[in-house]
């Protein structure tokens, strides 16, 4: 993960340098509040990925003579359809429109969003996947 | 796109009779897809859509510029006209657009059965068209949609000077828009990290896959700031706040925050389809890309050099730091001349073919090189200040996005057209369609050039004390205007057509050559991507799969080789560096 | 061989007379050589006209090589056989060329570009004469402190209507530094006389200031260039610039008319 890691960290290098010589020259609170935010989700993201990456045993991805054989095995779950990212898409348009048109439409719709938000998490934890 | 099971036939051939799909179960199936490829056809025809809508927008701007004084539209109306010209162009048509080709060809491209979160992709796409429809359908608010131009400055975008709930709905459906990109590129980052097949190292990975994460990088550091921005915007209108309010500084606030988004937004928009290029033009030049470390390398500089310079659509301002924004506007020519050299090196001495696919990248090449070049001169302050504002600027960024995006989209249709639905778009109409297009785009956006320097301003309906030459070239732009749009019917009559009368595609990689992984998989691909893959150990896997007699790099040099296997080539596998 | 030779020689004649032509007409001032920019009737003009024709030149040239490159593969590279061309994948010398080579041609472009800016941004303490715009929806007002009303607490003022008018005329007079200061009373505006070559943006609540001295008399257009609400395109002003003592006349003269009977 070393690669994946440090192509965030060196953008966050690069933010943060390019952030103090902005604050020297321009002393502008937006951008530079802007640019250290940037620095911060890099940051995060590279830490993150870095972190990670230290624990895990040597991936065949990363193996410059990874062999596919090395891939067998389970994946991981794949949803095959689901009909809740309409729903949950439908009830955050309901609200986002009642933010536009007034407040009935977007309690409304954010009591749908509730909902639909806790269908769409739990889908494959309910009814016949549930243990 | 079927229902069929791809593993149907040997002992389940008894079954097959007993499924007769059901009427609107295609649509059904396409509606609850978590199919990356599916989702990715979604995104495609919905931004398309997208597209010509927006198209048809800008075909009625140009009807009404053609006399200087025309009342085709009203005032009002025109302002509305390229407010959401501009909106669903960039923000509903190109960047839906980067999202489509991602999720139909990334996965592909590094062996991953599907996205890291298939339900959060098809949610994606549902946030972006429900966003897209309540912004197009602010049209028919009594009030008119918004009408304060695609970046909405303060404190014009304030309930005193825009009332009315067509900017409201401007708002609230780009805020919708906005997340599905987000979490779009959240998914995009996860897949390239974590699900690329074996000896996929991230060195291998093709450019396009390599442009579409930090594309996804981008969108990540820049989306979020346009959300809260425009979120705040609203509690300002409906609420009551004071935030961008001229006294509270408001107006430069919402400029800064909105261009730390809008400059990487047109690179987000920009760097897919470089992708797209970069994968067209290897394999119809017949030799592997040209420098493909300084490729990732410059796609890194731009990318991170694209977070520094949103001032530079400040700088008539006169609050900004020029020096700053101008010098990094400058350092971003660098890597964008890398890439372009590392274009023409690919090309040099190759052995060039021109199907559509082939045609469109070097469409691309010849109009984003002049809008490049005009780009560095907008980036010089003094020569800015005469032009920024005007249609020099518009004809610029013409150039640029119109030039990258749906030159490369156009080649990347006619590229993976047979991938996608596993038929071939007819060549005929394509060569037809680039022409029709490229003189149309030329003779739209070049007068707009001489029409910005001798001082037509943009966003304005009528040009009243400009003179003759104004209303003649405004003319020209016109009609370039109306062969430009003309040309799409050659497109749309293709894809009809293909899919009426065209020939089924059996191999792999009907183009004999191609080079990234997706070639090495059947046209269409089966509903996980791969029934087997081959062994990955360079760049050019699907080529190293179908040619592994065919030497590389320097010890190609010299030698007289070709796709056919000879009996001298057998003995030498391929010589990697 | 036959074939292709007589065609390289024609184009690289083309080439050479298409050089010559542009060589050739650098020695006349027309909108052409001013690669479509007016005439500058300001000395700081002046100074960014040349930085644009200069950067032209280099763009162009940098053009015409990529363009020159591309049409060339593009003509004497298409495929001709079934051979594989050498599958070349990199070439650590030239990469670095043209890595370096772009980087000199910004640097050069950036140090003019930092020397002008500088110029046309400079303002000194004492400008000759000072001119107050006030941009709103749709049209201007300019008042001059220096020219007070006898018997009132203002400035000499004159306001205008959007087109078709009347529309509000700028006076100022030639040889002399003018000052500026931009405000707006509703939303953002842009002050461009495109004679100037040059605009600043009209804020509400910050005020913009700029300089210029111009150097010729005459009447010029002025227009509004940021989107300001439904009458942008209609915001236009007049520039009139006469000489100083011309001015200074018609200063007295609207003095004396103002005392009597309010703003124009």
């Amino acid at each position: 993960m070393k690669v994946e890691g440090g192509l965030f960290i060196g953008c966050a290098v690069f933010f943060g340098g390019a952030d103090i010589v902005y604050w020297y020259f321009s002393h502008d609170p937006t951008g530079t509040t802007a640019l250290a935010l940037a620095v911060g989700l890099a940051f995060l993201t590279g830490f993150y990925v870095l972190f990670t990456g230290r624990r895990l045993p040597k991936r065949p991805e990363d193996d410059q003579q990874g062999e596919i054989e090395q891939g067998t095995g389970e994946m991981g779950f794949f949803s095959p359809h689901s009909w809740w990212p309409l729903f949950l898409g439908l009830s955050c348009g309901l609200a986002a429109l009642g933010s536009a048109i007034g407040w009935w439409l977007f309690l409304l719709g954010m009591l749908c969003v509730m909902f639909t938000a806790i269908g769409f998490v739990f889908e494959y934890y309910r009814g016949e996947f549930a243990h | 796109m079927t229902a069929a099971d791809p593993t149907a036939g040997g002992q389940y051939a008894q079954y097959a009779t007993l499924s007769r799909p059901r009427k609107g179960s295609t649509l059904a199936s396409w509606l609850s897809s978590t199919d990356h490829k599916v989702i990715g056809y979604l995104y495609l025809i919905t931004s398309f859509c997208f597209f010509l809508f927006a198209g048809i927008l800008a075909m009625i701007m140009r009807a009404q510029l053609m006399g200087p004084n025309n009342h085709l539209v009203s005032e009002q109306q025109y302002n509305e006209l390229f407010t959401m010209h501009g909106t669903i162009m960039l923000l509903l048509f190109a960047t839906p657009l980067f999202v489509g080709f991602t999720n139909v060809v990334m996965p592909l491209q590094i062996g991953a059965p599907d996205v890291a979160f298939p339900r959060l992709n098809l949610l994606s796409y549902y946030l972006f068209t429900f966003g897209g429809l309540i912004l197009v359908f602010s049209f028919l608010t009594p009030g008119g949609s918004a009408s304060f131009g695609w970046y909405a400055y303060a404190p014009l975008t304030s309930s005193v000077y825009s009332p009315g709930i067509g900017a409201d709905m401007w708002i609230m459906g780009l805020v919708l828009s906005g997340f599905s990109t987000i979490l779009g590129g959240v998914n995009f980052v996860t897949t390239i990290f974590c699900m690329r097949a074996p000896g996929m190292t991230m060195f291998r990975m093709p450019i396009f896959t390599w442009n579409a994460l930090l594309t996804s990088v981008l969108a990540l550091l820049a989306f979020p700031v346009l959300a809260a921005a425009l979120l705040v915007l609203e509690i300002d209108r409906k609420l009551g706040a004071h935030v961008f309010d001229a006294s509270s500084g408001g107006a430069l606030l919402w400029q800064n925050l909105f261009w730390f988004f809008g400059h990487p937004e047109v690179y987000i928009v920009a760097l897919p389809f470089f992708g797209i290029i970069t994968e067209v033009l290897p394999v119809f030049s017949r030799k592997p890309l040209f420098g493909y470390k300084g490729l990732v390398a410059a796609t890194i500089a731009i990318a991170g050099l694209s977070m520094t310079v949103w001032a530079h659509h400040m700088f008539t301002t006169g609050a900004v730091l020029l020096p700053f924004f101008s010098f990094m506007t400058f350092l971003i020519a660098i890597p964008t001349g890398v890439k372009f050299f590392n274009w023409a090196g690919t090309i040099w001495r190759g052995q060039l073919t021109f199907e559509p696919a082939m045609l469109f990248a070097i469409g691309f090449l010849v109009t984003f090189l002049f809008g490049g070049l005009t780009g560095i001169i907008l980036a010089s302050p003094p020569e800015d200040f005469h032009v920024s504002d005007t249609y020099f600027v518009v004809a610029h960024f013409h150039y640029v996005l119109f030039g990258t995006v749906v030159f490369a989209m156009f080649s990347g249709f006619y590229f993976w057209w047979p991938k996608m639905t596993g038929k071939m778009l007819n060549n005929r109409l394509g060569k037809l369609h680039f022409w029709t297009l490229f003189i149309g785009f030329h003779m739209t956006f070049l007068v707009q050039h001489w029409l910005g320097v001798i001082g037509m301003p943009r966003r304005i309906a009528h040009y009243p004390d400009l003179g003759a030459i104004a209303t003649t070239l405004n003319d020209v732009s016109s009609i370039g205007s109306f062969i430009l749009g003309a040309s799409t019917f050659f497109f749309l009559y293709n894809v009809y057509r293909t899919a009426r009368f065209g020939e089924k595609v059996t191999v792999d990689d009907p183009w004999g050559h191609a080079n990234s992984l997706e070639w090495a998989t059947s046209c269409p691909p089966p509903r996980h991507n791969f029934t087997k893959m081959p062994r990955i150990r360079s760049e050019r896997p699907a080529f190293d799969l179908h040619y592994p007699h065919v030497k590389q790099g320097r010890s190609s040099l010299g030698v007289k080789q070709s796709l056919s296997a000879s009996s001298s080539a057998s003995s030498a596998s391929s010589a990697r560096e | 061989m036959r074939r292709k030779a007589p065609m390289r020689r024609k184009a690289l004649y083309g080439a050479a007379l298409a050089a010559l032509m542009v060589a050739l007409s650098g020695c006349t001032n027309n909108q052409f050589t001013r690669v479509g920019w007016p005439n500058p009737i300001t000395k700081q003009g002046k100074v960014m006209l040349t930085l644009w024709q200069g950067s032209w030149i280099a763009a162009l040239a940098v053009g015409v090589l990529v363009w020159g490159i591309i049409l060339w593969a593009c003509i004497f590279h298409r495929k001709k056989n079934d051979d594989l061309p050498p599958q070349v994948r990199y070439n650590l010398p030239i990469e670095m060329l043209y890595t370096i080579v772009p980087f000199i041609l910004i640097a050069v472009l950036f140090y003019f570009t930092a020397k002008d800016e500088n110029y046309v941004d400079k303002v000194s303490a004492h400008p000759d004469v000072t001119i107050d715009v006030t941009g709103f929806q749709w049209s201007w007002q300019f008042s001059y402190p220096q020219y007070k009303v006898p018997d009132s607490a203002g400035d000499v003022t004159l306001i205008g209507q959007p087109y078709p008018g009347p529309l509000p005329v700028l006076e100022m007079p030639a040889n002399r530094s003018v000052e500026f200061r931009l405000n707006s009373l509703d939303v953002v505006h842009s002050f461009w006389v495109p004679a100037f070559l040059f605009k600043r943006d009209v804020i509400p609540d910050h005020t913009n200031f700029f300089q210029v001295t111009a150097t010729k008399t005459g009447w010029y257009i002025g227009r509004c260039t940021e989107l300001c609400g439904v009458y942008h395109s209609l915001m236009l002003f007049k520039v009139h610039i006469v000489t100083p003592q011309q001015f200074q006349q018609d200063m007295q003269a609207k003095q004396i008319q103002q005392q009597a009977g309010g703003v124009q």
